[in-house]
Order: C-alpha cells, then structure tokens, then sequence
C-alpha cells in the first residue's frame, strides 16, 4: 500500500476580489518508509498542498489518500494515522516542554501514567530534556523546532509531515534535525517534507517532487533528476551584454543566468574548445568557462528557468560554519 | 494501550492548559480588577454622602441609606467584562499556530472552543466574588440577606457570559486579539448608559431610552433590588431574562463563528 496516493489536485482560493489557484495540478506518490521532498520556492503550493494533505484545508478537484484513507471523507481517520509539523509551529510559549508533551499525550487518550512516560522518552528523543522545566519562550529556534517535532511524534505516526522544517535554523540545528528525520526513517516512518533548500532535499530525501506555481514540474530520486538532464554542464562567463547576447544566438538551448550562460551536453570537457572557437570566430570574447557534472541547483534552473533563492545562503551558512 | 478522547476529558485537559496561560500571565487579570474596585471606592466615596444615609427619607433616598449596596452592581458588571478574556484566548491560540496544532489531532472542536470559554467563566465568578468580599468589607449588606450575594454572583455570571461569547464571536470574526479586545471596548460605554448612579426614573430622557435598551440596565436592576429592596420578584425575572437572552444569543454567535473558523477552506 502507497503511504501517500496524490491524483491531480487543485486548490483555488475564492474571495470577493480575487480567485488564486495556488495548487493548480499536483501529483505524486510516496512509498512507506520513504523521505519525500517537496521542494520549490516561496508560494509554489508547497505548503497549502501539505494542508489539504493534513486534512486542515479543502481539495478543490482531485483525490489524495493517506494510507489508503481518503483525506477529504475521512478526516478523522487520517488525523489519527499522521503527525503534523506545520510552518508556523504552533507551541505554546508559556507552558514548559514538559508540560507542552504532557498535554499533548492527554490530549491522544494517553492515561496520565503512559502519558508521563511518554514525556520523557519524547524529551530524551528530542534532546529536551534538560529545558524540560522551562518555559517555550525560553527555548532557542532550533529547540522549537525539535520540540514541535516530538510534539508530532506523540502518537508514534505512521507519516510524518514537515513543513519547512530547518528553515530559519544555524547549520549545528540544520544537522541535529536532519539527523533525526533520517533516524525516524530508518524506524520505517514515512516523511513528506516541503523545503525551499536544494541542499536539504538532496540530503534528506529519497525522491523528490520539484513544484513551482502550483504544479508539479519534475519528480524522481536526486540522481535520476540530476541525470535527466543529461551529460555535464558547461558554464560561460561574460564580461558584456553584448558578448552575452550573441552568444546566445550561437550556443543553442542555453540558459542564462546574470552574466553566465549554461548549456548542458554529454561529454563537456571535450566539446568546449569547439564552442570557444565558434565564439571567438564571431568575435565573442569569453571570460571564463568551466564543466561540473549537474547539481540539483541545475536541475532546478532546467526545469523552472530560474534559480532557486536561498540555495546559496544554506551553503554560506555551512562554510562558515566549518571554518 | 486503551486511549481514552472521551469530550469531556479534552475539555478538562484544554480548559487545564488554558488556566495554566491565565496563571502564568498575572499581571494581565490585575487592570479589570483593579478598575471595578476602584469605581467601587471613588463612586462610594464621592457619592456615598449625597445619595447615602444621610438622605434618608429625603426624595434622593434610593439607596435605602446603603449607597454601597446602590452601587456594587455597576463594579461587579465591571468585574464581569473579564468574560471577555475568552475571545482574546481563542485568538491567541488562532494567531500562534496552536488552533491549527489541535485541528490536525483528532480532537472535539467544540472542546477547542469551549476550553477559553470555560476559563472565562471560571474568571467572572472569581472577579465577582472579589469585588463582592470588598464590598461586604466596606458596608455592603444585601436587604434579602446573605443569599443576595449568591444571587448576585449568579446575574454576574450570566452577564459575564453574554461578555464572553461576543468577545469569541468578535474575536474570530476580527482575526486578531487587539480586534477582540478592541470589540468587548464596547461594554464599557455601556455601563454609564443605564442607571449607574441614579435609578432610571432619574435619568434625562436620552439616556432613559438608551438605558432601556441596553441589557446592562436589567442585570444591574435586578442586582440592586436584592440588595437594596429585597425580593422584587418582577424586577429579578426581567433581569435573569434579558442577561438570559443576551448571553444565548452573543454564545449562539460565538458557535457559529468558531465553527466556521473550524472548517475546512
């Protein structure tokens, strides 16, 4: 049985002065005990398809199930099946970890013994315990992010979802919790997880599913997206626009992005000397070129004509953080 | 392991959480008490002489020689705006993210609103009861006897719902806490349109008419008559009905509008 069944959903918001289609088509399937990423920009249906998912928002057209339960008939069917880690976390400042845990176990039927006991294995789980007697308020980003997704794991879901789970977060809490979304994986749970970072969905998961206004516009393991675009890419620099435009006209099926333009090819290394001899015979003057095999980043630029934002702030961060 | 989502223990649970917020928070509860004790002293204090014992038997003698039991009703209605707390609670939770939290668990919705409400309730009572001990220190001395407390706690506590589920309602509606607080604003004009210091014959006739549509004006009344009169048992009617239907109909409001916020977009 599929964890996650996604046919062709849409979601169009209605008001009296506008009508968006934030998801316009969206389909994937996700197997049990797999780590599936959502991943694209600010606003591309992200996560409004996580909470039609979750059963918090309506489905315009289409279906979706969640271990072949049907998220809009049966609500409360699926609730008890997933554990939800919403973008803007929804914790409680003024209650202490532990007391955040407790209610939550009370609130899933739990016994108040089963449910203290439950306290403390999430706590350890989620390395809190030593903040267990403090208020949230007190709690850095990285613990509340931890501590909301113990709070998921209260009624030990069969899928998780996360929505942008590390965003915001230093590179030291990036890491903690990818290790222990990976650790949640490797016990068989079944992880959607939206992210805006190329480095985290390349990380993190098993497949991935590339969304960009509203639709679904690649999907496959990193490998097989980064191979989808076949060969290696060649990456010109150019000093001028002039220089950058005809190139343009000489290089086909390029991408331009600022004063580079991208071309992918099998074979690069052996093909550049004859593209910089039909640049130069038409007096384009290069300013540097190089061939890397592809990245996701040049999976993503393929696919959307853009450049994913944010991709080389989470790479800053880590260099940075190494040195 | 047998879980037990029985609504009731929810309920407990959440109304648990919520009172744990309210205790955390202290010196938010301080303002409202603090004012209805103070309108309890100033008024007595600047008024207490001129409409009080020693106008007994004078035309201006509608106090019955008590202007303290004249006027604890309006600190005591004061006391039951706290019942608005429970729209500024529901939003909070709508505003942090936690509304959402227990959305996607598979808990009762009608616990989820319920919760605040409760903690209002509970608010009211103790808000009231404190202004009442204070005026009980200060000469209160209700004509049917000590049961007029009880009586009065009771109309305070009806009013206070009323207070309650509109600030819900409002609360919802607006989006934001400072709109709900914003919105219950609205109570405080409505205690000096009705017969705060004098009785209602007395007021000129604007305010007369106003006050006769205001339910304030009947839940107040009704408080003075068993600590001023005794048992008038037209006047006490009238308010239990119209703090009644006033509550009925603002809870009624606060349903609809939090059931709305519960459904699916």
């Amino acid at each position: 049985m599929l964890a996650v069944d996604v046919k062709n959903i849409k979601k169009t918001f209605i008001s009296k002065q506008d009508k968006v289609e934030a998801v316009k088509d969206v389909s994937f399937q996700v197997k049990q005990g797999e780590i599936f990423g959502l991943l694209g920009p600010n606003g591309a249906g992200k996560s409004t398809t996580i909470l039609m998912l979750t059963t918090l928002l309506s489905i315009t057209d289409g279906s979706a199930s969640v271990l072949g339960i049907d998220v809009s008939t049966k609500d409360k069917e699926v609730r008890e099946k997933i554990g939800v880690a919403l973008q803007d976390t929804g914790i409680d400042n003024l209650l202490t970890g532990r007391e955040l845990f407790f209610t939550t176990c009370r609130l899933w039927g739990y016994s108040k013994k089963n449910s203290e006991k439950k306290t403390i294995e999430l706590l350890e789980l989620v390395g809190l315990m030593e903040a267990a007697d403090r208020r949230v308020k007190t709690y850095s980003g990285g613990m509340k992010r931890r501590l909301d997704l113990g709070l998921s794991l209260v009624h030990s879901p069969e899928v998780l979802f996360l929505d942008e789970p590390t965003t915001g977060l230093d590179p030291g809490s990036r890491r903690v919790l990818w290790d222990e979304i990976k650790r949640l994986r490797d016990n068989g749970v079944t992880i959607i997880l939206t992210t805006q970072y190329l480095e985290e969905a390349d990380e993190l998961a098993d497949r991935i599913a590339i969304i960009d206004e509203g639709l679904v516009v690649a999907e496959g393991t990193s490998d097989q997206l980064k191979a989808g675009i076949g060969g290696d890419v060649i990456t010109f620099s150019f000093e001028n626009t002039d220089y950058l435009e005809n190139a343009k006209n000489i290089l086909k099926n390029t991408v331009q992005e600022k004063n580079e333009l991208r071309i992918t090819v099998e074979d690069g290394a052996s093909k550049i000397p004859g593209y910089l001899k039909d640049l130069s015979s038409n007096g384009v003057e290069v300013s540097s070129v190089s061939a890397s095999k592809p990245t996701l980043d040049d999976v993503f630029l393929q696919v959307t004509g853009y450049r994913l934002e944010g991709s080389e702030d989470i790479k800053k961060e880590e260099e940075k953080s190494k040195r | 392991m047998e879980l037990n989502r029985s609504f009731l223990l929810q309920l407990q649970i959440l109304t648990k959480r919520m009172v744990l917020r309210v205790v955390r928070r202290p010196l938010a509860e301080l303002p409202n008490i603090f004012i209805s004790a103070f309108f309890l002293f100033v008024y007595d204090g600047a008024l207490g002489d001129v409409f009080g014992g020693s106008v007994s038997g004078t035309p201006f003698d509608f106090a019955n020689g008590n202007f303290v039991n004249f006027i604890l009703p309006v600190s005591i209605l004061s006391a039951s705006l706290s019942g608005a707390a429970s729209g500024i609670y529901l939003v909070e939770d709508i505003e942090s993210g936690v509304f959402k939290r227990y959305q996607s668990m598979p808990i009762s919705k009608w616990a989820i609103i319920l919760a605040p409400m409760n903690v209002g309730a509970v608010k009211v009572l103790l808000q009231a009861s404190l202004i009442l001990l204070i005026g009980n220190i200060i000469g209160a001395d209700p004509a049917v006897g000590a049961i007029g407390y009880l009586v009065v706690l009771s109309l305070a506590f009806i009013g206070g719902m009323g207070i309650a589920g509109y600030s819900v309602a409002a609360g919802v509606k607006s989006g934001s806490s400072q709109g709900a607080q914003a919105a219950t604003f609205l109570f405080f004009p409505a205690l000096f349109l009705a017969p705060t210091f004098v009785p209602r014959e007395a007021l000129k006739g604007w305010l007369q008419t106003a006050a006769a549509f205001n339910p304030t004006t009947y839940l107040i009344e009704s408080m003075r008559s068993v600590l001023v009169e005794g048992w008038v048992i037209d006047v006490l009617v009238k308010g239990y009905l119209v703090g009644g239907i006033f509550a009925a109909i603002t809870l009624f409001l606060a349903v609809t509008s939090a059931r709305k916020a519960t459904e699916k977009a």
